[in-house]
């Protein structure tokens, strides 16, 4: 049904058979291990610098502004610039800070979102590592980013730097479990946590169709608490710039400071990814039922380019939220989680487990 | 020597000298993190034993919740930067013979006990899907009571928090 | 227009927040949730619409368009003294600006010119004006009884020499304006 000639599984196998033919199988190993590695640092720099050409140019365009357009051709060499500018720059550490916390705190964000990255489906067969617990793999991962927020806070030696990260702390574990449990709604109508059979699941079309207004529900609640575990606005009281300057990357500068910019936009990439993967079918092109003549037109549309449309897409309707809502207050951000979204993404369960029962779903 | 055997003496040395590190520390966040290295090595060995679902459970469970707990209440506590003072040498010796007594005993055991290998360990792969049978069904080799006694502890606990933090309102 | 929209936002959020911990009955909570909602989506089609609708872009693409750039009347560039075709300017070196300027931008320099009468008469030599320590208040403009100064549009100053920006208003071998007291 899926096309063969967009399938990387062929290509990736193809390069595997040929460098087994002449290596050892430890050397490799070890090669695919530092290909695959150079391959995942690139894409994220590369990834990061068009998320961030993208968001200047979002947020330009919807406050009536241009963005970036003098630097490169539509100010595509403004990021280019930005990155230079950044690591050319001194990184200072504060003289009251934790040394080795204070240095430490930004790999570890960074290499947490990085991690996240191996489970998710880029195109057909094109995927790190496709283990058995994908999503529980993910969301497992992004709550270790919490630590590196805590450990930059503390490590700063600075109010505004352990109240950002507090914030930021209590915000992520809290907000893990609405978005959680709207994971958990696709893996009970997927009956799988492995992301190449969520994708093949919504082969006879995606879950935010097939699923009827439950999914709609769990899509928007994960939307909006993917928002808030990422700290960006409007929930972006970790980093609130009129009552805490940065947050708890205040005191960093230079390659440091840009390796936490770096993470959120990684991470941002990875839940969208996630919600694109659950909800819009993740590298599946549009597909209807049996309308074979149909969907054999949309197959012709590459994996990648379907991954990637729907990912940019909901990044955008993140983005869009950025730029159009004021920041809420604490209270009413916990208001907004124990009040609302958690119960009714706890009874939106029970109705998806009950529909899945019924076979009330196409 | 294997690749697998290398990667089991890391992630080994990784958790215990988190460990170590999280008993020796003077400053108590840095414990805090030592510990934190020394829960992932644990996840990282279930992730080297191919258990990945608890291994995700336990990175989700002690490392984004039990160490955030930790590290919230040591940010809440007074002076939370302050180095810790050397502990008197007399309870470091307490300490050390306690220590050791409870290593011999453990090793003692283990050492005794012959394990026999059960399946092919390198090649298998565990199914959420039979973790969630075994856990919801009764009969031989499922933990439906057990799971059941853990449901009620846990709404025990909560009832418990919210009987806490409930705020009654006295009108006058 | 965005910010009215987020202040009654937030003022309705508010509202709600206090009728909540009042009574809350089933109804308004899915009344708050729908309200809500609708709020959000008043405020993402407002930025929604800007977004598509490129023509009213606010941004001067500053040089590029010096040609057609359109400054507001009452931009205030700098002061100068307009003068008519035959070199007459409205000043009558009465100093009311300089006495005005609260950091002593202006110094008028005056002299004595006998008129056609034959009467001596007060009139200004040089009309000094440090545009370096200019404020653009405004208060030398109010306090012209003559409306001899006006603050002109032009806002491109720089120069590589500090002692460039000290100027002299009125223009060489002018006179004042015949009528003017």
């Amino acid at each position: 049904m899926i096309l063969s000639i967009y399938n990387f599984t062929s290509l990736t196998d193809k390069f595997h058979t040929y460098l087994s033919a002449h290596l050892s199988a430890g050397i490799v190993l070890a090669t695919e291990l530092v290909l695959t590695a150079i391959l995942v640092i690139t894409f994220v720099a590369v990834l990061a610098m068009v998320l961030i050409y993208l968001e200047r140019k979002v947020a330009a365009y919807m406050q009536l502004r241009l963005g970036p357009n003098r630097v490169g051709i539509y100010g595509t060499g403004q990021v280019v610039a930005d990155v230079l500018k950044l690591v050319l720059k001194e990184g200072i550490t504060p003289d009251g800070a934790d040394k080795l916390m204070f240095n430490l705190a930004p790999y570890v964000v960074l290499s947490t979102c990085m991690m996240a990255l191996a489970p998710i489906a880029f195109g057909n067969g094109l995927v790190l590592w496709d283990l058995n617990i994908g999503v529980l793999y993910i969301t497992s991962i992004t709550s270790l980013g919490v630590i590196g927020i805590l450990i930059a806070g503390w490590s700063s030696n600075n109010k505004y730097s352990m109240l950002g990260a507090m914030r930021s702390g209590a915000q992520i574990v809290s907000y893990e479990l609405s978005a959680g449990l709207c994971i958990i709604s696709i893996v009970v109508l997927s009956g799988s946590m492995q992301i190449s059979e969520i994708v093949s699941s919504q082969a006879d079309g995606w879950w935010i169709f097939k699923g009827h207004i439950p999914v709609i529900i769990a899509f928007v609640i994960f939307i909006i608490a993917a928002t808030a575990e990422l700290n960006r606005a409007p929930f972006d009281l970790a980093e609130a710039e009129s009552e805490l300057t940065a947050g708890f990357h205040t005191e960093y500068s230079g390659m440091k400071f840009a390796m936490f910019f770096l993470a959120e936009y990684i991470n941002m990439f990875v839940l969208c990814a996630l919600a694109a993967t659950l909800f819009l079918g993740g590298w599946m092109p549009f597909h209807i039922g049996n309308w074979t003549a149909f969907n054999n037109v949309m197959d012709y549309i590459p994996s990648p380019l379907w991954f990637f449309g729907k990912t940019f897409f909901i990044i955008f309707i993140i983005m869009w939220f950025r730029w159009t809502f004021p920041r809420l207050r604490v209270d009413q951000l916990l208001d907004l989680e124990w009040k609302y979204l958690l119960p009714i993404s706890m009874v939106n369960l029970l109705a998806i487990a009950l529909m899945n029962i019924l076979g009330w779903h196409f | 020597m294997t690749a697998y055997q290398i990667w089991f003496y890391i992630i080994a040395s990784m958790i215990l000298g988190g460990a170590l590190l999280a008993v020796t520390a003077r400053k108590i966040f840095r414990a805090a993190i030592a510990l934190l290295v020394s829960l992932i090595g644990i996840a990282a060995l279930y992730y080297w034993m191919h258990y990945e679902f608890i291994a995700a459970v336990q990175t989700i469970v002690y490392v984004g919740g039990i160490v955030v707990l930790i590290i919230f209440s040591i940010f809440l506590t007074h002076n939370p930067g302050h180095t810790i003072e050397e502990p008197v040498s007399i309870r470091e010796a307490f300490a050390f013979t306690g220590c050791f007594a409870g290593f011999a005993f453990v090793f003692s055991l283990l050492n005794r006990y012959s394990f026999e290998q059960t399946g092919d360990a390198l090649n298998h792969t565990m199914q959420v899907a039979d973790v969630g049978r075994a856990l919801l069904s009764t009969g031989s080799g499922s933990y439906l009571l057990p799971f059941e006694a853990v449901s009620l502890l846990l709404l025990a606990s909560m009832i418990g928090c919210i009987v806490i933090a409930i705020k009654i309102r006295t009108h006058k | 227009m965005t910010t009215t929209v987020t202040l009654s936002l937030s003022k309705r959020e508010t509202t709600n927040s206090k009728h909540e911990t009042k009574n809350m009955t089933l109804g308004n909570y899915f009344g708050n949730i729908y309200k809500g909602l609708k709020s959000l989506a008043a405020g993402m089609r407002l930025t929604g619409l800007y977004f598509v609708r490129r023509g009213d872009s606010l941004t001067q693409e500053y040089p590029n368009n010096r040609g057609t750039l359109k400054l507001a009347e009452r931009f205030r560039g700098e002061v100068v003294m307009p003068h008519n075709e035959s070199n007459e300017h409205r000043c009558t070196g009465c100093t009311a600006c300089e006495l005005a300027c609260p950091n002593g931008s202006i110094k008028i320099l005056t002299k004595f010119v006998i008129n056609e009468e034959g009467k001596k008469k007060k009139a200004i030599d040089t009309f000094v004006y440090h545009l370096d320590t200019c404020t653009m208040c405004n208060l030398c403009i109010i306090s012209c009884p003559s409306d001899a100064i006006i603050m002109a549009n032009n806002f491109e100053h720089s120069v590589f020499d500090r002692t460039k920006l000290l100027k002299v208003l009125n223009k060489p071998e002018s006179k004042i304006m015949a009528g003017v007291e």
